[in-house]
């Protein structure tokens, strides 16, 4: 067997039987717990009586608002159950605290503060589970001067420094598309969690996380902050070309581009054919950033008359690294990534036809669960009166106060 | 053995054959969280990123050891050169192997089986061995042979279209190489999923993860909106599709001219919040201005006047204002004041890393805390080789005269052969 074919044995998944609480919304917590629940945890996704709020964001089929079909909660949610619970009463909270004691990991992404002033903050919760994982994913942090600011993608995006180094240097800094600061962070929660589940699993001994969205952005900034820290150099906006060997160029049918590290150049002249690539002005690393407009000009020459597909094709038989601005109509018919089942492909009974990553990586041991998103409170009988044994009186009661 | 919160890998060992940005990444995270991380390098191929940039220092003897880049990656690491390409390295690698939880790569899709360090092979050195290959495309399907550094991931993987000014249909990178520490976070993840595995069934597994694939799970709405609506995504500069304001706005005070704030107002009351700061304007009480929906209609003009008035102002004297009205604003911190953010810094996010040659500089610690946890950078980045001894003859037991024999036949080394500082990197330390 080589290390190309690898099939799960079994069905077992990593997480099988753990319990997650995820007391999450929007994208990061959400994110984190979509890939537990993946691997098989039972996560119970407790939402206020009204529903996370991405219930309320799209995209929605046809552009139809719809509490049932919104995209991004179907991304995120995928095969967890949820439990509506109001935490401002106390049988709401209550219920909480049941739930907590069979709970190995807790994620959470209230404002700082907020669980505490209802007693169900990590000391609380963990009372009688000294091996419970909790982690608090916010904006700033649980603490500091920041800690209660209100922020955006936008706004995180500034505070981690990638919004400086992002755009062109003669315009104003840019933003990249979508949420990349909740996601990263969400990404790495995922990996604060899984860890910190290890060491709970190994020594019996719970952890509390205090995750930052601005620390976890910003501890990425490449080599550009500690740069400054050690040189004491500041960096600017490189817009798409950080020299001409590294960065984007337009092509005859889209953008594309190449990033060449030194050694990578000489394949690289090979494969693009020029012979003017060959000559010494080029040689070297020093000599092409000394020439650096003559080559880009040369380049742009190039690229303008080259296809995508012939780009990538060029890369793959000369080991240049080439590519290609996809989009996500190029990447949803991926002949690569079909063959690597990376996709959930989904009939949703409320949404239709759906085609959605479905896995981070393939692993010989296991494969991933790609299933539904639940709708809000649909597991409310389930857990509180099937799993906590409250009465089926006892949930009229809770519906009548609010509670849940 | 008490248990340290901030460290759930200790007792984890990985041979840490990545090298670069994306590899070291997954591996620095490991290494901080506890696990014991062999950095191995061939004293004939060791990790480009030694030489990618000048050292801070003149070059001294041993320069490759100095650079920031490498030391923002392989803090907390130790390090054994040695060369799996020859027969006696193989042999040293198959001893310690079975000391070792995981290995972690992340060569060419080829590599590792031309090396003949096939997962079969490695199994048979120990048998629930996790290994983790992070190539960037992957090690199936027809373009598990492309290859590509963070830019060419993050445009391969959809994020890269989703980026521009709006204005001139171009799309825009990230400023840094945002896939690889992407791959590295979800590589870390993989690996703590993978010991969890083990620790219930006794199995290891083989982990193939595509950086690319890893990138891409981050713009699932994108992958919703093209499969219900056939819809590809619209570049948006910095605007929103239902806040207003919702920018960056040129300030006053900078040297270069370049200070920007970011602004956003998500609902009336942060609108009131907002024209309080900016001391009440006349201009903010016009009908234009007067709901949510009417400003987000009227963006192109509020943006000027709100830039105007920050035009006036330092960013952290607006920031100061905005934050006391609990307006969500953030300066856009260049790298340099990024070590000086007072919130970071009550935090302590940033480190001293002491290096003997270089002396001390900030890098990162903690991507998060956990209750409990001391510092996270305990060592610089290991000089080449510098643990060879402390793992061939301490871990393996390998005797003097077997360790001065792979000496000499240069399957070991405490220096990288055949470099030479003049022709490894430009004169100007530009290139980052």
């Amino acid at each position: 067997m080589s290390s190309t074919d690898h099939s799960p044995p079994d069905a077992s998944r990593p997480y099988d039987g753990v319990r997650v609480l995820e007391l999450a919304e929007g994208i990061s917590g959400p994110y984190a717990g979509r890939w537990l629940a993946a691997l098989g945890a039972d996560v119970i996704k407790v939402e206020r009586t009204s529903g996370d709020p991405s219930r309320a964001f799209g995209p929605w089929p046809n552009d139809q608002p719809d509490d049932e079909t919104s995209g991004l909660f179907l991304y995120l949610n995928g095969d967890k159950r949820s439990v509506t619970l109001n935490l401002d009463t106390s049988d709401g909270r209550e219920i909480l605290r049941d739930l907590a004691q069979s709970a190995e990991i807790v994620i959470e992404s209230f404002p700082p503060g907020y669980l505490a002033e209802r007693d169900l903050d990590y000391a609380a919760l963990s009372a009688d589970n000294s091996s419970l994982v909790m982690i608090s994913i916010t904006p700033f942090g649980q603490t500091g001067p920041n800690a209660d600011l209100p922020a955006t993608e936008l706004t995180l995006y500034a505070a981690s420094g990638q919004m400086w180094l992002t755009g062109h240097p003669d315009r104003q800094p840019l933003k990249n598309g979508g949420s990349q600061p909740s996601y990263q962070a969400g990404l790495n929660a995922f990996s604060a969690v899984s860890s910190a589940y290890f060491g709970a699993i190994m020594h019996g001994q719970g952890s509390y996380i205090d995750l930052s969205v601005q620390e976890t952005y910003a501890g990425m900034a490449e080599a550009y902050h500690t740069r400054a820290s050690q040189l004491g150099i500041e960096s600017q906006r490189s817009g798409n070309n950080l020299h001409a060997t590294w960065g984007l160029y337009e092509l005859a049918d889209g953008y594309g581009g190449v990033c060449l590290l030194p050694r990578n150049y000489p394949p690289f002249a090979q494969a693009v054919g020029l012979p003017e690539l060959q000559e010494d002005r080029f040689a070297d690393a020093g000599q092409r950033l000394s020439n650096n407009d003559e080559l880009m000009a040369i380049l742009y020459g190039w690229f303008i008359g080259q296809t995508r597909d012939d780009l990538l094709e060029l890369g793959i038989a000369n080991r240049v690294p080439f590519g290609f601005v996809a989009t996500f109509e190029d990447l949803a018919n991926s002949e690569h990534l079909r063959s690597r089942d990376f996709f959930a492909d989904r009939d949703d009974a409320a949404a239709g036809s759906l085609t959605y990553p479905g896995r981070l990586w393939l692993s010989s041991a296991h494969e991933w669960k790609m299933g539904a998103a639940p709708k809000l409170g649909q597991h409310n009988v389930d857990v509180i009166h099937g799993e906590l044994g409250y009465e089926r009186e006892d949930l009229v009661r809770l519906r009548e106060l609010d509670a849940i | 053995m008490t248990f340290d919160p901030g460290r759930p890998l200790s007792g984890v060992r990985v041979a840490d054959l990545t090298m670069i940005w994306a590899g070291p990444y997954a591996a620095k995270i490991l290494a901080d969280l506890g696990a014991d991380v062999i950095k191995i390098e061939s004293p004939r191929a060791w990790d480009n990123i030694r030489t990618l940039i000048p050292p801070p220092v003149a070059p001294g003897e041993r320069w490759w050891n100095t650079n920031f880049y490498f030391h923002e990656y392989s803090r907390n690491k130790r390090s054994l050169s040695l060369d799996l390409a020859s027969d006696s390295g193989r042999s040293v690698f198959a001893q310690l192997l079975p000391h070792c939880d995981v290995v972690i790569e992340n060569y060419r899709t080829d590599v590792m089986d031309n090396l003949g360090l096939t997962y079969e092979w490695l199994r048979e050195q120990r048998e629930d061995i996790i290994v983790v290959g992070m190539a960037g495309f992957g090690k199936t399907g027809p373009e598990k042979d492309a290859v590509g550094y963070g830019p060419i991931i993050e445009m391969m993987s959809g994020m890269t279209s989703t980026s521009g000014y709006g204005d001139d249909g171009v799309p825009y990178k990230s400023g840094i190489s945002y896939g690889d520490p992407i791959a590295g976070i979800a590589a870390s993840a993989a690996v703590s999923t993978a010991l969890i595995h083990r620790q219930r069934t006794g199995q290891g597994q083989y982990i193939d993860l595509a950086q690319r694939e890893v990138m891409s799970t981050l713009l699932g709405e994108f992958y919703m909106d093209w499969s219900m609506n056939r819809r590809l995504p619209e570049h948006m500069g910095t605007d929103h599709d239902w806040m207003a304001p919702h920018n960056v706005y040129r300030c006053a005070g900078a040297d270069d001219g370049d200070d920007w704030i970011a602004i956003c107002v998500r609902s009336d009351a942060e609108w009131a919040g907002l024209k309080r700061a900016m001391g009440s304007p006349d201009w903010a009480e016009r009908d234009d201005f007067s709901d949510q929906i009417l400003r987000w209609e009227h963006r192109a003009e509020l943006d000027e006047l709100v830039g105007s008035w920050t035009s006036e102002h330092s960013k952290t004297d607006i920031f100061a204002a905005l934050h006391a009205e609990r307006v969500p604003s953030s300066p856009v911190w260049k790298m340099l004041e990024m070590m000086h953010e007072p919130h970071l810094k009550a935090r302590g996010f940033y480190e001293p890393l002491r290096h003997p040659e270089v002396g001390i500089w900030q890098v990162h610690g903690w991507l998060w805390r956990a209750d409990g946890a001391g510092p996270c950078v305990v060592a610089p980045a290991p000089d080449f080789g510098a643990h060879n001894e402390e793992i061939l003859g301490g871990l393996l037991g390998l005797s003097r005269t077997e360790q001065d024999a792979l000496a000499a036949e240069g399957v070991i080394a405490d220096r990288p052969a055949n470099t030479s500082p003049a022709s490894e990197f430009p004169a100007t330390p530009s290139l980052l």
